[in-house]
């Protein structure tokens, strides 16, 4: 072990902490775009309410990196990966709390069936769900090409997106308006998930580098 | 009057320092430095412009030149027989080097504190006005006025102003060093050079010396070398990482501490070795 062995270890578990809540939030969002398809109400409860779990690692990821750095006082790289934690932690918890609005905007639609077609949403999400995984192995691996690559996936949501909203005007009368109007949250909730894993990879840009890229 | 002097012009700055140099006038430019203890070599090449009115930190792992460098600073290092140096220190555009050059001068100009508080077995007040009386000031009113000047810029002076004839070996250890650093200030030196200065005190009157540097940079400019890495990133406006003689890395202190460039600086900063 090195002269900071202890601390590396500590740096590198804080890291897998973080990894392992992004799969948890990861898992969440694919949950919600199934709930918008399968509407179970029940799981959709379970779902809500486990979102605390969520929130509650990202107070321990906070506390113990609050820690770190009143304990180990780090700088250069360890002061960055530290403080990057803890921008991570808070944005992947902005992305689990998206996944219960959409959740709950689609217990707001109740058993109606769709009037509206939801592929294009779906198609979008797949995206969103795609750059959450390229986020975290570009974290986990330190990879900024892979990280760069995310604001590429951003630009095609963010067409996606504006798409769809055309589309929804277009198709929606006052039979459908209330309908339309979820949906319309819903769409909007995905490109802010996409947008908060575009943050991410700017996060991992700047732990390795010390420098702010905006990718969005 | 006790007014420091900076009235030297302006050093030009070589292109490869930090881009705030520009701007700022230089107390020191050390230029291909080169210095020798018999046949080992403690400096390589070392090249650093020394900012006016900023604290210059020195950091770096034990045996690695920067007590040498900052002794070099005031031509202290030539104490020493087996000494030998080449290249420059220019301090305010003459190179301290030359043949004719006044090293009584350099030291009015140049003051150091040391590592471990060195006050003379003397009263408060005769080690304080040791360095003036030397300079021929025999006025006690200007004496008595260096004191109180000088021991409320090492902010001393509450803590002793009455008891000046008091032997100085009865004070603490941060007030001794307080009262090295008030010595310092009362010949109106232009620069301040600190080794370890706190190396030897407990945390509260680190703190003090620590805020005592803050404030004398408005009107000292200040090198200082510190074994406490987080010294250097309280209190430095620009560190030098020295490595083996070599100046590994010397740039704005923030820079250092957050994106240093050489992974021998970072290694060292965040504890990895020394």
């Amino acid at each position: 072990m090195g002269v900071r062995g202890m601390y590396d270890q500590e740096l590198s578990r804080l890291k897998d902490d973080i990894f392992s809540m992004g799969e948890a939030v990861v898992e969440a969002f694919q949950e919600a775009l199934h709930l918008l398809k399968h509407r179970d109400k029940e799981k959709m409860n379970e779902m809500v309410s486990r979102d605390a779990t969520i929130n509650k690692r990202e107070l321990e990821i906070h506390d113990r990196a609050t820690l770190m750095i009143a304990r180990q006082q780090p700088v250069a790289t360890d002061l960055r990966t530290t403080i990057v934690a803890l921008k991570i932690s808070s944005d992947l918890e902005r992305v689990g709390d998206l996944a219960v609005d959409m959740v709950k905007a689609t217990m707001r639609l109740n058993e109606e069936d769709y009037q509206i077609e939801i592929h294009e949403l779906e198609s979008m999400a797949d995206v969103a769900v795609k750059m959450l995984n390229e986020a975290l192995t570009a974290y986990q691996k330190q990879d900024l090409m892979r990280a760069q690559h995310i604001a590429l996936l951003d630009d095609k949501v963010d067409k996606k997106y504006a798409q769809y909203i055309k589309e929804l005007f277009t198709s929606s009368d006052k039979n459908n308006i209330g309908q339309a109007t979820q949906l319309a949250f819903i769409g909007r909730y995905i490109e802010r998930i996409a947008d908060y894993a575009t943050n991410l990879a700017e996060w991992i840009v700047y732990e390795r580098n010390g420098k702010h890229f905006d990718l969005n | 009057m006790l007014a420091n002097t900076k009235n030297a012009p302006a050093v030009e700055n070589s292109p490869a320092q930090n881009k705030e140099a520009v701007n700022k006038k230089n107390v020191y430019k050390v230029e291909q430095l080169n210095l020798w203890y018999g046949k080992d070599q403690a400096l390589i090449n070392v090249n650093m412009d020394i900012p006016e009115n900023e604290v210059t930190a020195i950091i770096g792992p034990s045996g690695c030149g920067k007590s040498t460098f900052i002794k070099t600073l005031n031509r202290m290092t030539e104490m020493i027989p087996i000494v030998k140096t080449n290249g420059s220190i220019y301090y305010r555009n003459e190179n301290i080097f030359n043949k004719k050059y006044q090293v009584e001068y350099l030291r009015t100009k140049v003051g150091m504190v040391f590592q471990k508080p060195n006050p003379f077995p003397k009263s408060i007040y005769e080690n304080v006005v040791y360095g003036p009386k030397i300079h021929g000031i025999k006025d006690k009113k200007v004496l008595d006025e260096v004191v109180e000047k000088s021991l409320k810029g090492a902010a001393l002076w509450d803590e002793v102003k009455d008891r000046l004839k008091e032997n100085a070996m009865g004070l603490s250890g941060g007030q001794q060093q307080r009262l090295c650093i008030a010595r310092c200030l009362a010949i109106e030196p232009d620069v301040i050079l600190m080794d370890e200065p706190t190396s030897a005190l407990d945390p509260i009157s680190t703190l003090k010396i620590e805020e005592l540097v803050q404030d004398l940079k408005k009107d000292y400019s200040i090198v200082i070398v510190t074994h406490n890495m987080q010294q250097a990133g309280r209190i430095s406006d620009k560190t030098a990482f020295f490595l083996n003689g070599e100046v590994i890395e010397y740039d704005d202190t923030a820079t250092i501490f957050s994106s240093p460039q050489d992974k021998r600086t970072e290694d060292y900063i965040s504890g990895r070795f020394g």
